[in-house]
């Protein structure tokens, strides 16, 4: 089963005002694979159920039977313990029984397939797959094989659609009115091999931010490209490696991790020229509006990509980033879980 | 597949590989690219042999068109991956033979990266061996390896593999590195045989997913740059002019090229006057990149003027993106460079349509995308991939049957050892095929042993009803009596 | 579809005003005394009751609000049921007694998932229910404390309770529909 990217619906709906009111769009995606699918109404959807989530996390037990019953296995074969830890957190504030593999442990090594052990996890009970893959694309395999939901962890360079969603979610609760739409963000660093860049590029054009991407020019190859369509497609966005320009007065600026392990050489002189070069200094930042908010994925090498000072500044949102990335991951299981086949109370529909 | 006219009517019972004792055929459309006449006419086989092939003109011509049942010599491939030895999950000779009659095939050249490699005669003679016993009547004919090994080292055994009757050297599946290529291209062209080249610059194809481009920036794979096909190019046709001085009949044949850039080198080459050839595959003359997102369209609904339109903006992706049937090397590329290959086959530049009919069984597919054997499996489809391209108005029937028989058959030469055509009095070598039916790609319909096409489950125009090679029956549709 | 009224706004105003003096009654007064209103309509019902006993009693009764979105036992409504951020019970319900408040109660099962809410947030003294309409049909063993009206339906009718903080007028209408339309549910 196939969904097709949605673009136009969202360029429309992207000057939709905001509010928080109930939202009466069913849900339709039994997986969550990328951004690309999915409507305005689809994201304010998961933004209000993820305001939600963020009640049940202030309780003093911070816990819902929403998805008892359900297993939820978590397989990742990429090293990560913040998001893989996120996931089972969320997972287990909605009372799922979660199993968590980290695949370089496992039979995976031995060269167990993809399939294969994708097959093996739904013969074990999971109804539910949140998977984080080194492969583009690796999640949509899994996701003709698998019954239950896939939910996509990180594949590649390609997506992180729960990181996508729990930066929006995050910029709308700093900024001024509580949405994106017009405000400069800025995102800096490794554009190429990002797929936090990616889901960012999706998520926020569709809400109408004014989306400017920065980095070196060799990390930059092929965005210029997709720049120009956008545009014309009603997704604007800027490309540039000029990093005064992109941080003049902007109101959000994400700062993204150099990443040693996927650069197959001869991208960058050094990281110390990066620093110099791109690094989110205290100087830098100064070009930004005053009351402008920083952000960064994680995790952090402080002293390359952002300064140590400006991570721990007032103005950094970065733990708000770990906090909300639990309630978006509540939300996104949660709707998914919706789409289960076979969760019906006997009787049909619920009374009162 | 819709009822066939009366115009074909095969003496009944016969077996594949039987010698046809009887064949009347009345009233199709014939295509004879050897003599470059096209139109109504009647065909009459007899014991194997073409007795009459008859023009009709007036009255007996009328109604008779180019868009039913219609007459070809059979085609010839002179690049596909048949398997055996080595990978016989994937396809053998004797599937491989069975899947060109399918697909209008008379005549197979299958490549040397076999396992052992096709560098020395004992493996050509082993292949041999396997088309005898498959009892096919599809010629077959190889490409010798390039290098030992295809390891590019050292040169195979050029010259026994000549004396063997390969009919080219090609190292495909990867490239020959200049200085080997300068050695290879001078002692082939001393045994007057040529160099069929895959183009590609290694260093600048390191872990490469998919074309570089705009698809492959959004979908975060690791990009084939354009460059990688070009400067293989250039770097082949510069060490070519050096060659020539010494041995003026080495020559050059870029294989499954993808790219205009590449076109264009391969163009001003020629107008050089230096002897290389290229040829093209349905795949890249029809498909693009987008279809790695998604899309299904055709290359030529992809353009808009001179620039690639947008899968996204259009909503054109129907299909689940990273599906690893469309893992090809050179991989799929931009609608403008589908293009600019259309335009090469138009113009003649392109001698030839060539499958490179790569079977992967299901486990070298069913993988990540990265990982994932590049390949599509060619032959059954080529036929119909293109009459959409002549149903759309890029190519005619006539340059297409060409590109398919008298192209593929100037690259051989001497080395097919037939003439080509609708020849009376010599053996029985056709394709016979309704333009107006269509077939589905699945499962049931191919008779290959692979499926690793990204057509699988389309419906494409052009039913083939008999393949006809060397006199004797290769195909018959089913509902042939 | 159009309805039969079964509670006009002047007949919901005494029915209120009826039920708050019957739990302040039952409960002796009105110390530790909460009120938990259930989304949707629930919540203004029991702000009204709050501000009828403030007025006969003279003491101001804490109103919380519960969503029990999360503890629906049917999660193939998920799809359909809009998602309210509306859980807002601020303030300590151990030793308290609250009285849920909700405008229908049907089969049982919103206030079973009541019930697994609250004793997540602490250890209520004693749970009671008020419910503006009784309609019978209880599937589990719940019974309301306090009844606004008792409703005899069928099960191919549907109670529609309006409120004028959410629907611009108070009524309760019955309407007869087709057995594959769900019933609203807050």
């Amino acid at each position: 089963m196939t969904e097709a990217p949605v673009v136009a619906e969202v360029a429309a709906a992207s000057q939709a005002p905001v509010e928080a009111a109930p939202v009466e769009v069913p849900w339709r995606h039994r997986h969550l694979l990328d951004l690309d699918v999915l409507t305005w109404p689809d994201i304010e959807r998961v933004l209000v159920t993820a305001d939600a989530m963020t009640e049940v996390l202030a309780r003093p037990i911070a816990k819902v039977p929403a998805l008892r019953g359900i297993s939820v296995t978590i397989l990742f074969y990429e090293a990560s313990t913040r998001t893989r830890v996120s996931f089972e957190v969320a997972a287990k504030n909605l009372s799922a029984d979660v199993v968590n593999i980290a695949a370089a442990s496992s039979s995976v090594t031995k060269g167990e397939s993809l399939v294969d052990t994708v097959r093996t996890i739904e013969a074990l009970g999971a109804r539910m797959l949140v998977m984080r893959h080194d492969r583009s694309g690796a999640p949509y395999l899994a996701a003709e094989v698998f019954g239950g939901s896939v939910l996509n962890g990180g594949d590649g360079w390609h997506a992180h659609p729960t990181q996508g969603l729990l930066d929006l979610y995050t910029m709308r609760a700093h900024l001024p009115g509580g949405s994106v739409a017009g405000r400069k963000v800025v995102i800096l660093g490794d554009i190429l091999h990002s797929r936090v860049a990616r889901s960012n590029v999706w998520s926020l054009t569709a809400a109408g931010a004014d989306l400017w991407l920065c980095g070196p020019s060799t990390l930059l190859r092929g965005f210029e490209a997709w720049a120009a369509r956008g545009a014309a497609a009603g997704r604007r966005f800027q490309v540039t490696s000029d990093v005064d320009a992109a941080l003049r007065d902007a109101d959000v600026v994400m700062a993204l991790r150099i990443q040693r392990e996927r650069m197959t050489g001869g991208l960058l002189p050094s990281l110390r020229e990066y620093a110099a070069r791109y690094g989110l200094t205290r100087e830098r930042l100064a070009l930004a509006r005053p009351e402008a908010i920083v952000m960064h994925p994680g995790p952090m090498n402080e002293g390359v990509e952002i300064a140590p000072d400006v991570a721990t500044d007032p103005r950094s949102v970065i733990t708000d980033q770990v906090t909300n990335g639990v309630a978006i991951r509540m939300a996104l299981l949660y709707l998914l879980a919706g789409t289960l086949p076979g969760r019906h109370e006997p009787g049909g529909a619920a009374g009162r | 597949m819709t009822a066939t006219r009366p115009p074909v009517a095969l003496a009944g019972g016969l077996e594949r590989g039987a010698v046809v004792a009887e064949l009347d055929i009345g009233g199709a459309w014939l295509v004879d690219p050897a003599s470059g006449r096209s139109g109504p006419g009647d065909v009459v086989v007899r014991d194997g042999i073409v007795t009459a092939v008859a023009w009709l003109e007036g009255e007996e011509a009328a109604g008779i068109d180019d868009r039913g049942v219609i007459v070809a010599p059979g085609f010839i491939d002179i690049h596909a991956h048949l398997r055996e030895p080595g990978d016989e999950d994937s396809e053998t000779v004797a599937s491989g033979l069975a899947a060109a009659a399918h697909g209008g095939y008379t005549t197979v050249c299958t490549m040397a990266n076999t396992d052992p490699a096709l560098d020395e005669p004992a493996v050509l003679a082993r292949i041999r061996d396997a088309a005898t016993a498959s009892g096919s009547p599809v010629a077959l004919l190889a490409h010798g390896a390039v290098s030992a090994g295809r390891a590019g080292e050292q040169l195979a055994a050029l010259g026994e593999l000549a004396d063997a009757g390969v009919v080219g050297f090609s190292d495909d599946g990867a490239p020959v590195r200049p200085a080997l290529l300068r050695n290879a291209l001078a002692y082939a062209g001393t045994l007057g045989l040529p160099i069929l080249e895959h183009a590609e610059d290694p260093t600048l194809t390191t872990g490469a997913e998919a074309n570089e481009g705009y698809v492959a920036t959004v979908l975060g794979l690791r990009g084939w740059p354009v460059a990688g096909e070009a400067a293989a190019v250039s770097a082949a046709i510069a060490v070519l002019a050096d060659v020539v001085a010494d041995v003026p009949t080495a020559r050059l044949h870029v294989t499954h090229v993808s790219t205009g850039a590449a076109i264009e080198r391969i163009r001003a080459a020629r107008a050089a006057g230096l002897p290389v050839s290229c040829d093209v595959t349905p795949h890249h003359l029809a498909m693009t990149d987008e279809w790695v997102a998604g899309a299904r369209r055709w290359a030529w609904e992809a353009v808009d003027g001179d620039g690639d339109r947008d899968p996204w903006a259009d909503r054109a992706l129907v299909a689940p993106p990273f599906d690893p049937a469309c893992r090809v090397n050179p991989p799929l590329r931009r609608p403008t460079d589908a293009a600019a290959c259309r335009a090469a086959l138009r113009d003649g530049l392109a001698i030839a349509i060539a499958t490179d009919h790569a079977p992967h069984h299901e486990v070298k597919k069913a993988v990540e995308f990265g990982l994932a054997a590049t390949g599509i499996d060619g032959l059954e489809t080529a036929l119909g991939v293109t009459l959409a391209m002549v149903d759309a108005g890029e190519l005619t029937l006539a340059r297409a049957i060409e590109a398919l028989t008298v192209g593929p058959a100037s690259f051989l030469g001497l080395r097919l050892g037939r003439r080509v055509g609708l020849l009376e009095g010599e053996p029985a070598d056709l394709v016979v095929f309704d333009r107006r039916a269509s077939w589905r790609v699945d499962g049931d319909s191919l008779a290959s042993r692979s499926r690793n096409t990204p057509l699988l489950g389309r419906e494409l125009p052009g039913v083939v009803l008999a393949t006809i090679a060397g006199g004797r029956l290769a195909y018959a549709a089913p509902d042939e009596g | 579809m159009t309805g039969r009224r079964i509670m006009t706004a002047d007949e919901i105003r005494r029915a209120v005003v009826r039920v708050s003096h019957e739990i302040v009654e039952k409960h002796a007064g009105t110390d530790g005394l909460v009120l938990v209103g259930i989304q949707r309509r629930g919540v203004p019902l029991a702000r009204r009751l709050a501000a009828a006993i403030r007025e006969h009693e003279g003491a101001a009764i804490p109103v919380g609000a519960l969503d029990i979105t999360f503890y629906r036992d049917d999660l193939s409504l998920v799809a359909q049921q809009p998602v309210v951020k509306g859980t807002d019970i601020p303030f300590p319900i151990d030793g308290r007694t609250i009285v849920l408040v909700d405008d229908v109660l049907y089969t049982g099962r919103t206030i079973r998932a009541a019930m697994d809410a609250l004793v997540d947030f602490g250890r209520p003294e004693a749970i009671r229910l008020a419910v503006l309409v009784d309609r019978g049909h209880r599937e589990l063993p719940i019974r309301a404390d306090h009844v606004g009206k008792n409703v005899p339906t069928s099960r191919e009718e549907i109670v529609r309770v309006s409120v004028e903080e959410i629907d611009g007028e108070d009524a309760v209408t019955i309407e007869r529909v087709e057995a594959s339309v769900a019933e609203p549910v807050a």
